[in-house]
């Protein structure tokens, strides 16, 4: 933990964002939330649906630009490292083209980014390995489970090698048990590739077990009410989450809400 | 914020209008005339067709009663008869679904070619051509109609969330009860979905059954008629008619389902 | 397991069309009984089948009935498919610049909406008589019925494409041919031939009727001719028979193409556990 004097990963100054409703009358989606992300760091936005979490990492990702505010990452704008094709993002749904292959879904953003033949086969392999996909390459993902699918989500987003992996809820339409899986899988993932990790939830027991900080969001208007920090040591396993520590965390995020 | 509701119901009305108004002015001054090599004869201006609708409106009217009459009947007996086809078909699941595939492939056959044939079917009904004429078109036109609607109602009598299923079993209720308080209220939205098929459909239906009728009468057979005496504004002022007739009923149609499934539709 | 259910589908269809040819069996024998000219009415199938196959000549130049249907279903259906092929080309087109300029879509949606509401056939003779040309009326109508359900469809599919799919491309900084031709032009696919089933029998539809408006060689023509008495009845028969036989087949061959095109749609019903 000692580089986190270096300049930030990420980093999000006052940042507010506006909408407007069908009506037409504004709402406030996120209000001034400021959160410095240090390079190689597992950060969860942890909150209930409407306070923002998801408008965040949209705006870090360049998908949306915020009313008022600033972001930088990797020191530049979001916009600059969007086109650098520095962000690997993994949807709550697995967004999988049905008419592609698992192999040829992964191989998507490589097409568009020029990378060379061989190149694209090597990465491919490599990534369907990390995700523990190899036998399904020429499946089509409706032949998949949800679970599998979603992996194969994993591996497109880690293909293109980025600096920054964003995570929008992957695996809230997962069960239980298959959601404990893909934590453990994304966590050695995590720990093989170094990236940093922005990863976007509503489940607290997943937030603590998962990330370094968690950055708790609450709604109405959307904002940052408490950033804990997670001292569990790593690697993590399974057995942690009935221990004590572990249950204080959890509590202590709990109480961190404000206004439900 | 409210300006830009404003603006956009500007955008979205204005520019059709501008649009037409374009074609409109292209007509008039008969540019149009010379982009498809026609002249005013064949293709008359539009004040001219106005005019002539103006003129003659009264003279119009029996011929688009009679036409109304068979579209609307045709519609009104095709519905019926293919709710209650999808009814069947929604009881008797198993066989039902087969039938339904052949009734959906009557969807593909030109039925067209169905109507001078159901005029020999109408022969012996009546020595009064009116009647057997008009009988003739109304089966033509329910043909049409049947099949969008029986296979739309089979779709919303069976396509009932499965937990609701569920939960009316739960509460012991017969098949019966089922039916009126569950399946028939599902399959209000499918209804709808079959009408803006059918509706067009009971228009055409009747304007080419007209063509091969008996009895000389309505807006199809006139606009045939007119043509074929060379009398090509007043067949124009008949298609204008009919398309009129036609939006009509849509809009009719349209502002119904607004009313019915109001509060159906979510967000 | 899904062997045997869609055994028991085929068989069920199967007893459905037979009851459909007991029915027509019945109603014939009864119209034989007591018509005059039961021909003209409802005949027996088996006469109507048998009669394409009678190697008696009907015309002067030695047609069968066989071969008269078969030439002018060749004059009728080319005209029904370059009709078919313009439609969708300018369908398609349509749909792309609607998705692609917010002010094509406004100016063109409600006239296509209009289009959707007139009895476009209802037009068929002053087409006609615009052309002055029966084969270009037929291509012209069967283009205009095939243009606006692609269109509608092919829009329909454009829009359906999520909110993250978007994301995901945008993401990529994928340009927008890149856009279109990985991400919304493939998962329009479906809504496409959507279109495409329902126009097919359309544009077939649309040639046979302004065939009947005019003397000539095509289906249509023969249709009334022998309606009119200048011929065996049977040859009217037998083209309500073809066209609906080529009237379904249309609709399947489009089913056919599509999944010819679209491999996944073969291999997604095997699911993997």
């Amino acid at each position: 933990m000692s580089e986190k004097t270096n300049a930030p990963e990420i980093s999000v100054k006052n940042v507010s964002m506006v909408f407007s409703d069908s009506k037409g009358n504004p709402v406030q989606a996120l209000k001034n939330v400021s959160i410095d992300i240090q390079k190689g760091e597992f950060i969860s936005l942890l909150g209930p649906s409407g306070c923002g979490k998801s408008t965040l990492l949209r705006i870090v990702s360049d998908l949306l630009t915020p009313t008022s505010g600033e972001v930088t990452v990797c020191g530049k704008t979001p916009r600059e490292t969007r086109l650098e094709q520095k962000f690997g993002i993994v949807f709550q749904n697995p967004v999988l083209l049905d008419w592609r292959t698992v192999r040829k879904n992964i191989r998507l953003p490589l097409e568009m980014m020029k990378v060379p033949k061989e190149e694209q086969a090597s990465r491919i392999e490599q990534v369907l390995e990390l995700v523990g996909l190899k036998e399904f390459g020429n499946s089509y993902p409706g032949q998949l489970s949800g679970g599998m699918q979603q992996r194969v989500g994993i591996a497109r987003a880690l293909a293109i090698q980025p600096d920054i992996l964003l995570m929008d809820e992957p695996f809230s339409a997962l069960d239980e048990f298959t959601r404990e899986k893909l934590n453990d899988d994304v966590l050695s993932i995590w720990r093989k590739t170094n990236k940093t990790v922005l990863f976007v939830t509503h489940n607290i027991a997943e937030s603590v077990y998962m990330s370094d900080r968690i950055c708790v969001l609450s709604p109405h208007p959307g904002r940052l009410s408490a950033i804990v920090d997670v001292d569990l040591p790593r690697p993590r396993n399974a057995d942690m989450r009935g221990t004590p520590e572990f249950a204080a965390l959890v509590e202590k995020v709990r109480n961190s809400f404000e206004g439900i | 914020m409210k300006g830009k509701v404003i603006k956009n119901i500007i955008t979205t009305v204005g520019l059709p209008v501008l649009f037409g108004a374009l074609i409109f002015t292209l007509w008039q001054t008969k540019v149009l005339h010379t982009l498809f090599k026609t002249d005013e004869i064949i293709l008359p201006l539009p004040t001219r067709i106005g005019s002539i609708i103006g003129d003659n409106f009264t003279n119009m009217l029996p011929q688009i009663a009679s036409t109304m009459i068979v579209a609307l009947g045709g519609l009104i007996l095709g519905s019926i008869f293919g709710y209650l086809i999808g009814v069947a078909g929604a009881v008797f699941k198993k066989w039902g679904m087969g039938g339904l595939t052949i009734v959906s492939a009557f969807n593909a056959i030109p039925l067209v070619a169905l109507a001078p044939v159901i005029n020999n079917w109408t022969r012996d009904l009546s020595s009064v051509v009116d009647i057997r004429s008009t009988v003739a078109k109304i089966i033509t036109v329910t043909i049409f109609c049947t099949a969008s609607m029986s296979v739309n109602a089979y779709r919303g009598l069976t396509e009932v969330k499965p937990f609701l299923e569920d939960l009316f079993a739960s509460y012991g209720v017969g098949k019966f009860k089922m039916f009126f308080k569950l399946r028939l209220p599902n399959s209000l939205p499918y209804v709808f979905t079959a009408l803006r098929v059918s509706v067009p459909a009971c228009i055409i239906g009747a304007v080419v059954s007209e063509y091969f009728a008996e009895q000389v009468i309505g807006v199809g057979r006139q606009i045939r008629e007119n043509i074929i005496k060379g009398q090509f504004p007043t067949a124009w002022a008949y298609i204008t008619v009919a398309c009129v007739m036609g939006i009509l009923m849509y809009v009719i149609l349209l502002i119904v389902e607004a009313i019915v499934l109001k509060n159906r539709r979510a967000r | 397991m899904i062997k045997r259910i869609t055994s028991s589908k085929g068989i069920v269809t199967a007893v459905w069309v037979l009851g459909l040819v007991v029915i027509w069996e019945i109603c014939a024998f009864i119209v034989g009984a007591t018509q005059r000219t039961p021909v003209n009415v409802l005949p027996h199938l088996y006469q109507i089948i048998g009669s394409f196959f009678d190697t008696k000549s009907i015309t002067g130049s030695g047609d069968t009935i066989a071969t008269l249907v078969f030439s002018s279903a060749a004059e009728t259906l080319s005209r029904a498919l370059i009709g078919f092929i313009i439609g969708m080309v300018l369908g398609y087109i349509l749909a792309l610049l609607m998705h692609l300029s917010h002010i094509v879509e406004k100016i063109a949606f409600p006239y296509l909406m209009i289009i959707q509401m007139i009895p476009i056939l209802g037009m068929a003779p002053i087409v006609l008589s615009i052309t002055g040309d029966i084969s270009s009326a037929r291509i012209i109508i069967a283009a205009i019925l095939t243009f606006y359900p692609v269109s509608t469809n092919t829009l329909a599919g454009f829009k359906s494409v999520g909110r993250e799919r978007h994301e995901l491309m945008r993401s990529y900084g994928a340009s927008k041919f890149q856009l279109y031709t990985k991400m919304l032009i493939p998962s329009a696919m479906s809504y496409f031939f959507t279109g495409l089933k329902i126009s097919a029998p359309m544009a077939i539809t649309a040639s046979i009727l302004v065939d009947t408006l005019q003397g000539g060689n095509g289906l249509g023509c023969m249709l009334s001719q022998s309606l009119k008495g200048s011929m065996t009845r049977f040859v009217f028969w037998d083209i309500v028979i073809f066209s609906a036989v080529i009237g379904v087949l249309s609709y399947y061959l489009m089913g056919v193409i599509e999944r010819a095109i679209t491999p996944s749609k073969r291999k997604a019903k095997k699911k993997a556990q």
